[in-house]
């Protein structure tokens, strides 16, 4: 049947206060390099960027769910109906190259800038959204570390999007494990014959482009064994000929493609390499590499997933909201003439609702003000002022992607809920949210990869200091608001300074049991991450409720929009801060007890 | 002083939004006189002659008033617009076209798609597509006025008026016509159509759709369904209307054998005349029906398609 | 050929308008604006007869606040060539507005004027006529299709029973009907560009232009709400209903 599409109304209001008072878009719009992203540049870019999502991507969504991607018997996947011209739609507008070098066809504009677009894009449609997203991954490994050469001959395609890029890691017997990789490259005149079998590869192969290039992890002859001896090689689907016409199929078969809970309209390919001798491929930068550039993609991808998170939340918030508006069961508590009888009137509706809307903020204020971030790393003129920045995404990346991901999930779930029996029920477009959030707590390392991260590299290797330098700041916004005439920040500020401390308390515990038992804060370590994002999430809500209060006392006219911050604050405040010290407990009294059964006791051995 | 009112008419016969129009000068209190322009149209200013409150048609026939086009039609209008006080014509595509170049000629204000008239200087029209309503008043010598026709009753027949004929002034011979494409058989699309015909699980079978479709021809109308009639497969999906189907909101939809529930409800509750049929006069469409018949639908749809 | 396409910024047609309590007009503070629908196709028929090499030069114009530089660069963005603003923070009356259009026709010597049919803001359906009427010039309202050469312009016309084609004599004002195409998307490239090109400002007084509105708006209300619904006993009464009373058929 034909399904009317869910729409999707970007939310550019809320996006724009976030890029002006909580990541810094002045800031970023100094640095050096990115003179055009002055505010009304910005403004036209998200406005048509927002269309685009609105009337092209959004559309598509519902499309992409029930057709999926399909294997032809010409062995090539196929998207759904339509995907073909909104990715050229892409192409067209030449949004897939906004971040990148002018020199190369891109647009040179900020990090930041790029994040509210892809915001947009994934919040209309996830599963469309993730082919720009690994293309723009994959150009920046190869921008970072590739040769001239390859640059000179894959860039330019990639950054228009006439060709797209993939990212192949996983193997069947390689996933949270890379050091288990297998697939090998051997050396081969001016380049390598690359031979294995790669799994789960999103875009791994489609319709969209004539060309596909491939990011793929390998094995040189001599490699040392475990992650340091794994080389990043450029596999082209098509082979490129000098002048940069498309030469020979190479050596890349997609065998099959994944059936899955979620993100249907994306194919997830099976792909076989050199089946008959070897695939060409070409070496980026340096032999046994290969990890730490993927890396760069993966944090970049990272971020991106996080963003997922983010966006499929507000759109299963937009799609509850309009729901509840219109639903009416029963005369809502305390209803009076004028009120709508909407279920958006039940307290408890209400309360989901709000849930929604407090951690959707939430999310964009940690995301944004890590892209700034990101931005600063890069180009900054101060190399201290680039080092600090380079910290705090580090170790915002981990708790972002975590934290963002399953709170998205859980968001996606809330929508549904709020829809009663109707969100159920597939037609009603609640469910596809639900299903498509799932996979964003998996892919780019689960949230116990993130988690591990967060603890061995972001926490245990400074000894805490980075973590509790950011804990520190929070904490001073949260003791300058507790003193605030606001009633509202008032009562944010003290619950955010107590979920501080709680917050430090974990810290400081994983710091000391590291060293008895490495088994412990490992047990700790997704509760940790947790309690992290909910307190990185309540200082973003804390310092958007201080601009907005401190708007309003100078005028500013949008006192709807601005008061509602302050508000939004105090309920995340009181729902969601005091889960810290429950978090706390946790960590502290709970680790010993997960590894407490024996592995026969688990199994019920009887 | 009189008012005058440009009639809309195919050369053979008066357009009935004219009469309209009458009607919403007659509650200007002022004589009335209609100017018909047009070639060969003595019949349509015989027309004009007879509807209630006209006190005089003015024919000019010459053939550069056969096609209505704007710069011959405003250029006459200019030239005998001194002696009224206000100029109006019904908001069709002629009055829109013509009525504003006659307002800038005149170096007046001009008030479109008038739906009240309050007095003699001040209208209510709608505005953002009637999501809200304005009051106006104009203060020129001339008030030139479209008139919105759903919003005033048809000037009854019932008249004889003179008619005189007036000279065609110079035509600017700015525009000449080349061809017109009229009256498309085919039924209109759901989302475009000006009236809507929807049968749900009551039709009972796709042929019973038949019933519906003579009555959609002989209106103008699309035919459309609910979930549970293309579920059934009397009709195809894009028939659907509602919350997962087409969204429409026509001046009339026509609900048959359907009982509303919201999610169809959800795809129609816009439109701006309801009607309902259902044997069940509990069934929740006349919740939001304007007009509701409770009846079997396979005795009332015949008889329907009689009467229209 | 010069094309000038006037465009406006008006409240998003996406917008659900509230009528302000005092009834002194809509609220909108706060609202998002756009470009009035209409003048997007308008323009985007401008950039459409540039690319077929009949127009050589597109000047948009505006006439209102500040803010309608946005609504121009939009404009830029999808290919117009230079833009005007006519600013004035009055609200402006079409008839002001054809005036003040007539003044730059003047200056500018274009060729075409092509407009939308209507803003969707006031609903008037005014301008473009007026602004004929105020040069001299043919008009063709309405327009589905538009085909300009060797002196002259056959547009295409929707008409409440149909489509008509009428043919004028160049130059000659044009408006925009839904069906005439599809606006683009404007380029990434194209934004940035925008930026660059050049963007005038003048004002109604230095173009000898009253923009005084003449009409007084006494007051802006909700429309009515659905009345209660009847049953009807019969069909006979209810086909009788329908004609007489809601005038539907
Ligand atoms: C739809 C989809 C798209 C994908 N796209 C791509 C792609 O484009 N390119 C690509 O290379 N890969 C892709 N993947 C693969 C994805 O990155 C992996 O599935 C993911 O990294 C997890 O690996 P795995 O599936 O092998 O699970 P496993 O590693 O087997 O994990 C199973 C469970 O064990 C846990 N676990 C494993 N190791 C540890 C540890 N050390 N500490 C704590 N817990 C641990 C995990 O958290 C998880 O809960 C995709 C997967 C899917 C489903
Ligand atoms: C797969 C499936 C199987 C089912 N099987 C059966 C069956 O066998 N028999 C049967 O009779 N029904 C069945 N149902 C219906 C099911 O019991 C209802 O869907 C459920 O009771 C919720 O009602 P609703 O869907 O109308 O949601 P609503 O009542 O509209 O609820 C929407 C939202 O509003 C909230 N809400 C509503 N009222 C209040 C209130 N007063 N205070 C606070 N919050 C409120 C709800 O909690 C929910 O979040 C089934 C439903 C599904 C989806
Ligand atoms: C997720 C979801 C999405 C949905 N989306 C839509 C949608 O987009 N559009 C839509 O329409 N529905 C939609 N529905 C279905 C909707 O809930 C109803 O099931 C559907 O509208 C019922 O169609 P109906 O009125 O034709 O059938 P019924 O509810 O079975 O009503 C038939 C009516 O015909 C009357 N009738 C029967 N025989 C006669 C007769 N001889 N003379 C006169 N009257 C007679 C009966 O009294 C009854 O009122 C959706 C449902 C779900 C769960």
């Amino acid at each position: 049947m034909t399904a009317a599409a869910i729409p999707y109304t970007p939310p550019l209001k809320e996006i724009r206060f976030v890029l002006d008072h909580l990541a810094g878009m002045a800031e970023v719009a100094a640095l050096p390099g990115f003179e055009d992203a002055s505010p009304d540049m910005v403004d036209s870019i998200l406005g048509e960027a927002a269309k685009i999502a609105e009337n092209i991507l959004a559309p598509l969504n519902r499309i992409g769910d029930v057709q999926g991607a399909n294997l032809g018997a010409d062995g090539i996947a196929r998207t759904a109906e339509g995907w073909g011209p909104a990715w050229q739609a892409l192409v067209e507008g030449g949004w897939n190259g906004l971040p990148f070098d002018p020199t190369r066809g891109g647009m040179g504009l900020p990090n930041l800038l790029n994040t509210a677009v892809q915001e947009m894009w994934h919040s209309a449609n996830m599963a469309f959204a993730l082919c720009p997203m690994l293309t723009q991954g994959a150009v920046n490994a190869v921008q970072l570390y590739g040769s001239d050469a390859l640059k000179d001959i894959y860039l330019p395609k990639m950054i228009s999007g006439e060709w797209t890029g993939t990212m192949n890691i996983t193997e069947p017997q390689a996933g949270s494990d890379l050091a288990a990789t297998r697939s090998r490259a051997v050396p081969n005149g001016d380049h390598y014959l690359v031979g294995g079998q790669k799994i789960f590869i999103t875009y791994g192969d489609h319709d969209l482009t004539e060309n596909i290039v491939h990011l793929v992890l390998a094995r040189l002859p001599d490699a040392p064994p475990g992650v340091k001896g794994i080389s990043l090689f450029v596999v082209p689907k098509f082979l490129v000929n000098p002048d940069g016409s498309l030469g020979a199929r190479n050596q890349v078969k997609c065998v099959s493609l994944e059936h899955k809970l979620g993100i249907h309209g994306s194919p997830t390919a099976v792909l076989s390499f050199g089946d008959e001798g070897g695939a060409t491929g070409f070496l980026v930068g340096e032999p046994n590499r290969g990890l730490e550039y993927m890396f760069t993609m993966m944090n970049h991808a990272r971020l991106n997933v996080a963003m997922q998170g983010l966006s499929i939340a507000e759109r299963a918030y937009q799609q509850a909201l309009a729901y509840a508006r219109d639903r009416v069961q029963g005369k809502p508590l305390g209803w009076t003439e004028g009120q709508s009888k909407g279920i958006v009137n039940h307290p408890d509706v209400r309360r989901l609702l709000m849930g929604m809307k407090a951690r959707i903020e939430a999310m964009r204020g940690i995301l944004y003000t890590a892209a700034a971030a990101v931005d600063v790393a890069h180009h900054h003129a101060d190399e201290a002022a680039r080092g600090r920045a380079a910290l705090l995404v580090d170790l915002l990346t981990p708790i972002a992607k975590g934290w963002c991901t399953e709170t998205g999930q859980q968001l996606a779930s809330d929508g549904v809920q709020v829809h009663g029996g109707m969100g159920f029920i597939e037609e009603t477009g609640a469910a596809q949210h639900l299903r498509d959030a799932r996979i964003t707590t998996i892919y780019e390392g689960t949230t116990a990869i993130q988690a591990n991260d967060l603890i061995n590299r972001k926490i245990l290797r400074d000894g805490g200091a980075t973590a509790n330098g950011l804990l520190d700041e929070i904490a001073a916004l949260g003791g300058e608001l507790s003193g605030h005439a606001d009633e509202a920040l008032r009562v944010t500020g003290a619950e955010l300074v107590a979920a501080v401390h709680e917050a430090k308390q974990a810290v400081a515990w994983v710091l000391a049991t590291a060293k008895q038992d490495p088994r412990l804060p490992a047990a700790a370590s997704v509760t940790l991450l947790e309690l992290m994002g909910v307190v990185a999430g309540g200082w973003q809500l804390a310092r958007a409720a201080k601009v907005a209060v401190e708007r309003l006392a100078e005028g500013d006219g949008d006192t709807a929009f601005l008061s509602a911050k302050p508000l939004t604050a105090r309920f995340y405040a009181t729902h969601v801060l005091p889960k810290a010290a429950a978090l706390r407990a946790t960590v502290v009294n709970g680790s010993a007890s997960v590894m407490a059964l024996s592995e026969e006791q688990l199994f019920g051995a009887a | 002083m009189p008012i005058l009112i440009l009639a809309d008419h195919d050369n053979a016969t008066l357009k009935p939004a004219t009469a309209h129009a009458v009607s919403a000068a007659a509650k200007l209190g002022s004589d009335i006189h209609l100017l018909v322009a047009g070639r060969n149209a003595a019949p349509v200013a015989e027309q004009a002659a007879k509807l209630a409150g006209v006190a005089k048609v003015l024919l000019a026939d010459d053939a550069a008033y056969e096609h209505a086009l704007a710069e011959p039609v405003a250029a006459l209008l200019v030239s005998i617009a001194s002696g009224y006080s206000h100029v109006l014509a019904a908001a069709t595509s002629v009055g829109k076209n013509v009525l504003p170049r006659v307002a800038a000629l005149l170096d007046v204000a001009m008030i479109s798609d008038i739906t009240a008239v309050v007095s003699a200087d001040t209208f209510e029209r709608p505005i953002y597509a009637g999501n809200a309503i304005a009051t106006v008043q104009s203060s020129d010598p001339v008030k030139v006025v479209t008139v919105r026709t759903t919003a005033f009753e048809a000037a009854a027949a019932a008249n004889s008026a003179p008619v005189e004929s007036v000279a065609a002034v110079a035509d600017p011979a700015l525009s000449s016509f080349v061809s017109a494409e009229l009256s498309k058989s085919e039924r209109p699309e759901l989302t475009a159509a000006r009236i809507v015909i929807s049968g749900g699980r009551g039709m009972q079978s796709g042929d019973n759709f038949h019933l519906l479709e003579v009555i959609a021809d002989k209106l103008g109308a699309a035919v459309g369904a609910s979930r549970a009639a293309v579920d059934a497969g009397f009709v195809p999906n894009d028939y659907q209307v509602g919350q997962t189907g087409k969204i429409v909101a026509p001046e009339l939809y026509v609900a048959v054998g359907i009982s509303g529930a919201i999610q169809h409800l959800a795809g129609m509750k816009d439109s701006k005349v309801i009607v309902a049929i259902n044997k069940d006069e509990e069934a929740p469409i006349f919740q939001v029906a304007d007009y509701g018949l409770v009846a079997d639908l396979f005795k009332a749809l015949p008889e329907l398609q009689q009467a229209v | 050929m010069k094309v000038l396409v006037p465009v406006k910024r008006v409240v998003d047609y996406n917008v659900k308008v509230r009528v302000k309590a005092d009834g002194s007009g809509v609220e909108t503070a706060n609202v998002k604006m756009s470009m009035n629908p209409f003048d997007e196709i308008a323009v985007e028929e401008a950039v459409r007869l540039k690319e077929a090499g009949t127009a050589t030069e597109i000047v948009v114009v505006s006439v209102g606040p500040t803010q309608a530089q946005e609504t121009l660069r939009t404009a830029l963005a999808m290919g117009a060539d230079r833009a005007i603003l006519v600013q004035t923070d009055v609200t402006t009356e079409p008839l002001a507005v054809a005036k003040v259009l007539k003044a730059l026709v003047e200056k500018e010597a274009p060729g075409l004027v092509i407009l939308g049919k209507q803003a969707i803001d006031d609903d008037c359906n005014q301008t473009g006529q007026m602004l004929a009427a105020l040069l001299g010039w043919g008009q063709g309202t309405f327009a589905s299709k538009v085909v300009a050469a060797d002196g002259k312009v056959a547009v295409t016309r929707e008409i409440d029973g149909g489509l008509e084609t009428v043919e004028l004599k160049l130059p000659a004002v044009v408006t925009a009907d839904l069906r005439l195409n599809e606006p683009r998307y404007a380029s990434l490239p194209n934004i940035m560009k925008a930026k660059k090109k050049p963007l005038e400002t003048v004002t109604p007084d230095a173009l000898g232009v009253d923009v005084t509105p003449r009409l007084k708006t006494l007051k802006v209300t909700e429309p009515a709400k659905r009345q209660a619904g009847i049953k009807v006993p019969d069909v006979a009464t209810l086909v009788d209903k329908l004609k007489s009373e809601a005038r539907v058929i």
